[in-house]
C-alpha cells in the first residue's frame, strides 16, 4: 500500500513538473490507481491514470501494464498527452498520443499533434498529424503488421447563430508513402426548440462510396422524447484497411428505426426501440425494450430490465438483462447482473447463461475496494465460476 | 360487502406503495421553502438573505439563519433547525455548488435590476420550485457573450466547468441509446463533450491499445452503466477482438479463445498454425471459406484486413487459384499503379 501511494505521488509529481507554475498559479492535479485481480487470468491489470491543470496548460495521462498473454507482461500509453491553450480559447495546441475524434472523421488513435484555432463569429479550424498507434499489447499478427503509416487531416466547422453547427472534415492515410485511406466527411448538428438533429457522412475517396452515414433526430414532448434514425456503415469505416473489399464486393449494413423513451415516473425510465436492417443483403431487425426504476431520488439503487430480440443474416437470438444495485450502508454497495442468450441456431448451443454478483466498499474518498464473483455456462464449459477483486486509489485535488 | 372493502383498501395500499416507489409520493419529510407565500405576503428577499446585496464571489452565500427566521416567526412548532424541513438539502447544495463554481457577484447586478430578485431568479415565483439556480438563458438575456461561447471561453463565469458536473439543457444524448447516438452527436459537438469528458472517456472504448480499463474494473459500480459483454456479443466478438487488441487479453488467455473457436468448428484444433478447420478453402465455391466470406466479410477483415490483403491477393487473382476477382463489366476509378489494392497485382505495370 505504501508503495502505491508512493509511486502515485511520484507520478503526480512528474505530471505536475511537466507544467509551468506562475506565482499566482492553482495548479490541481488527480490520479486514479486501479488494479484488478481475477481467477481467469495469469496476471492481474494495473491501470493508473491522471491529469494536471494549471492555467493555459494541462496534462493527461493513462497508462496501464499487467494482462495475460503468453508472450508475457506488457505494458502502454492509451492517452499521454499534454494540452495548451491560448489564454482566451483562440487557439489549442495538443501533442502526444491521444485520441483524434472530429467531425466525421473516424476516431483513430494516434502519436501526432493537433491543433485548433477558433474565431469569435463561430468558425473553427482542427487540424491533425500523426503516426496511427498500432497494438503492441495484441499477440504478434499472424500475417505481420503494418509497415509505417502516417496520417493528416482536418476540419473546418462554423456556428451558425447559437443553433447549428456545420463541418467538413478530411483525412489521409499513407502507408509506403501511397495513399490507403482517403475521406473527406461532412457533419451537421441543429439545436431548435422542441428538435434537435445530428448527422454526420463520410465519402471514401480510395473507394469511392459512401463509408459511413448517420442521421438522427430527437423530439421531446413532456415525458416523451422521440427519436428516429437511419444509418449506413460499411467495413472501410470499421477498418479502413479493409479496401480490398469494397471491390470484391462490399459489405453494405444499413438500418433505419425509431426509438422512444418515456419518463413514465419520477424513479421509472423506459426505453423501446426498434430498427429494421440489412446486412449484405440480407433483410431483418433488431429490437428492444428495457426499463430501469431507480430505487430513491438520486439513483443510488436501482433495477434494471432489457428484453432484445435481433434477427438479422448469421446473427439470430433473443436476450434478456437483469441488473439491480442497492446501498447497503452508507459505504457498502452490492449488484448483480443476470443476462442470457438463446440463439435460434441450436448449434450454437440451447442458451447461454452469465450472472455476477459484487459488493463494493467505499470507506473513504480516497479508496474503494470491490469484489464480484462470476458465473456462465458457456460453449466450451457447461459451467464456470470466475472470482474478481479491484482495488482503487484516488489521490491529488482539484 | 367485507371482500370489496378488503379488495379497495388492499388497492389503496398498492397504490400507494407503487405512488412510493415509482417516486410520485414523496418520502423526504423536507420539502421547496416557501418563497411564493413569503413573497406574497411583502416579504423582501434581502430581508431574510441579509447582505446579499453587497455581495461577492469571495464571501460567504446569504441562507437564512434560524434566528433570522425566529424574528418573524415567534412561535415555532418545534425545536428543529428550520431547514431541517423547510427547503430541500439539495436546494442549498446547490447554492454551494454555485457559490464555489461560479465567478458571480450580487453587489454588481442588484443595480441593474434594481432589487427586482425574481427578475433572474425567476423560479422563486413558484411554490414548487427546487432549483431557483437562474439558467444560463438568463444571464444572456443582458450579457452578450457569443465570441467567449464560440471560442469556448467558459472561465469567465465558471471556474471549472468539468468539476462543476451540471450537463448543459442540450446534453440529450445519456436520455437514449447511448452507444448508438454519440458518435453522430459528438460529430459536431465535441466539445460539448469535452467539457464534461476527457481523452480518457473516449480512449477507453476507441483507443487501440485498450487493456486498460476491462469493463470489469468497475465492478462494484452502477451495474447499467458496464456490461462489455452485452447480449449478442459473440455475433461481433471477432470485430471487437480485433478492434481493440489486447482487450480479450486482459481477462483470457488466449488458450481460451482457441479452445473455443476449436469446439464450436472454426478453428483447427489447439497447437496447430492455421487457425482455420481442415478443408477450410476446398470444395466448390471456395468451400466454407467461401461461405464465410460472403456471408459475414467484416469477420474475415478482423484478421485479414490490411497486411492481410495481400494472401488474399495470392490466390484471387488473375491466373491463380482463386480467379480473377473483377466480375464482368469491372469498372473501377483507382489508379491500378498507385492505389491499394490494386498496386498489389498491378503494381509492376501488368
Amino acid at each position: 500500500m505504501r508503495c502505491k501511494r508512493s509511486a502515485s505521488r511520484t507520478l503526480i509529481a512528474a505530471l505536475s513538473l511537466l507544467l509551468p507554475t506562475p506565482a499566482h498559479a492553482d495548479p490541481s492535479a488527480t490520479m486514479r490507481v486501479d488494479g484488478l485481480v481475477d481467477t481467469q487470468q495469469s496476471g492481474g491489470v494495473l491501470v493508473l491514470q491522471g491529469d494536471a491543470s494549471h492555467s493555459a496548460v494541462s496534462a493527461e495521462a493513462l497508462l496501464w501494464t499487467g494482462g495475460a498473454t503468453t508472450t508475457g507482461v506488457v505494458a502502454d500509453a492509451l492517452v499521454f498527452a499534454i494540452r495548451v491553450r491560448e489564454p482566451h480559447g483562440l487557439a489549442e495546441l495538443r501533442v502526444g498520443r491521444f485520441l483524434f475524434s472530429s467531425g466525421a472523421i473516424l476516431p483513430v488513435q494516434i502519436d501526432g499533434a493537433s491543433g485548433i484555432v477558433r474565431a469569435p463569429w463561430g468558425t473553427k479550424v482542427e487540424a491533425v498529424t500523426g503516426v496511427p498507434v498500432t497494438s503492441v499489447g495484441a499477440p504478434t499478427p499472424l500475417y505481420g503488421p503494418q509497415d509505417f503509416e502516417w496520417l493528416v487531416g482536418g476540419r473546418i466547422s462554423q456556428v451558425i447563430v447559437s443553433r447549428m453547427t456545420v463541418g467538413v472534415s478530411y483525412v489521409q492515410r499513407r502507408d509506403l508513402d501511397e495513399i490507403v485511406d482517403h475521406q473527406v466527411g461532412a457533419d451537421l448538428t441543429a439545436v431548435l426548440r422542441w428538435l434537435d438533429v445530428a448527422a454526420r457522412a463520410a465519402y471514401d475517396l480510395t473507394s469511392p462510396g459512401i463509408s459511413d452515414a448517420l442521421v438522427s433526430g430527437a423530439a421531446r414532448a413532456g415525458p416523451f422524447r422521440f427519436e428516429v434514425f437511419a444509418a449506413d456503415r460499411s467495413p472501410s469505416r470499421l477498418m479502413p484497411a479493409t479496401s480490398l473489399f469494397s471491390v470484391l464486393g462490399d459489405f453494405p449494413s444499413q438500418s433505419v428505426g425509431s426509438s422512444i423513451h418515456w419518463k413514465a415516473a419520477p424513479r421509472l425510465d423506459l426505453w423501446l426501440t426498434g430498427a429494421g436492417q440489412t446486412v449484405g443483403g440480407v433483410y431483418g431487425g433488431n429490437g428492444s425494450a428495457r426499463a430501469l426504476l431507480k430505487l430513491d431520488d438520486r439513483g443510488a439503487g436501482s433495477l434494471g430490465l432489457e428484453v432484445r430480440r435481433q434477427d438479422v443474416s448469421t446473427a439470430r437470438w433473443t436476450g434478456i438483462r437483469a441488473t439491480a444495485t442497492q446501498p447497503l450502508l452508507r459505504t457498502l454497495r452490492c449488484g448483480a447482473e443476470f443476462e442470457l442468450v438463446i440463439p435460434d441456431d441450436p448449434q450454437k448451443g440451447a442458451a447461454w447463461p452469465w450472472g455476477l454478483v459484487s459488493l463494493g466498499w467505499h470507506p473513504s474518498s480516497r479508496w474503494e475496494l470491490a469484489g464480484a464473483l462470476e458465473a456462465a455456462s458457456t460453449p466450451i464449459h457447461d459451467f464456470e465460476l470466475n472470482a474478481l477483486a479491484r482495488f482503487s486509489l484516488f489521490l491529488g485535488s482539484k | 360487502m367485507r371482500l370489496r372493502g378488503s379488495l379497495v383498501i388492499l388497492l389503496a395500499v398498492l397504490l400507494a406503495a407503487c405512488a412510493s416507489v415509482l417516486g410520485l409520493k414523496r418520502t423526504d419529510p423536507s420539502r421547496p421553502f416557501e418563497h411564493r407565500a413569503h413573497v406574497l405576503r411583502g416579504v423582501a428577499c434581502t430581508q431574510c438573505h441579509v447582505g446579499v446585496v453587497s455581495s461577492t464571489h469571495a464571501g460567504p452565500t446569504h441562507e437564512p439563519s434560524t434566528a433570522q427566521c425566529k424574528s418573524c416567526h415567534a412561535k415555532p412548532h418545534d425545536e428543529h433547525t428550520c431547514s431541517a424541513c423547510h427547503g430541500e438539502a439539495s436546494t442549498r447544495q446547490e447554492a454551494e455548488l454555485v457559490h464555489t463554481q461560479l465567478r458571480f457577484d450580487h453587489e454588481k447586478h442588484m443595480a441593474h435590476v434594481h432589487g427586482d430578485c425574481a427578475r433572474c431568479h425567476e423560479s422563486s415565483a413558484s411554490a414548487t420550485a427546487i432549483s431557483l439556480e437562474p439558467k444560463m438563458a438568463t444571464c444572456f438575456g443582458c450579457h452578450e457573450h457569443q465570441g467567449e461561447w464560440n471560442v469556448s471561453k467558459c472561465d469567465g463565469c465558471h471556474v471549472d466547468v468539468a468539476a462543476e458536473g451540471v450537463p448543459p439543457e442540450s446534453h440529450v444524448v445519456h436520455d437514449g441509446d447511448f452507444i448508438r447516438e454519440h458518435g453522430v452527436r459528438a460529430a459536431s459537438e465535441s466539445e460539448l463533450c469535452a467539457t464534461c469528458h476527457d481523452d480518457r472517456s473516449c480512449s477507453k472504448c476507441h483507443g487501440v491499445t485498450v487493456a486498460t480499463l476491462p469493463w470489469k474494473l468497475a465492478v462494484g459500480g452502477a451495474p447499467q452503466t458496464t456490461g462489455l459483454h452485452l447480449s449478442g456479443f459473440r455475433s461481433r466478438h471477432s470485430l471487437e477482438a480485433r478492434a481493440q487488441p489486447g482487450l480479450c487479453n486482459s481477462c483470457h488467455a488466449e488458450e481460451y479463445c482457441v479452445q473455443c473457436h476449436a469446439t464450436m468448428g472454426v478453428a483447427a484444433a489447439p497447437g496447430t498454425p492455421n487457425p482455420h478447420p481442415a478443408g477450410w478453402v476446398s470444395g466448390a465455391g471456395g468451400g466454407q471459406h467461401g461461405m464465410e466470406a460472403r456471408v459475414d466479410p467484416m469477420s474475415c477483415a478482423g484478421c485479414h484486413g490490411g497486411a492481410g490483403e495481400q494472401l488474399c491477393i495470392g490466390c484471387h487473382r488473375v491466373g491463380g487459384p482463386g480467379g480473377n476477382p473483377h466480375g464482368p463489366s469491372f469498372t473501377s476509378t483507382k489508379d491500378k499503379l498507385h492505389d491499394l489494392p490494386c498496386r498489389l497485382c498491378h503494381g509492376t505495370g501488368t
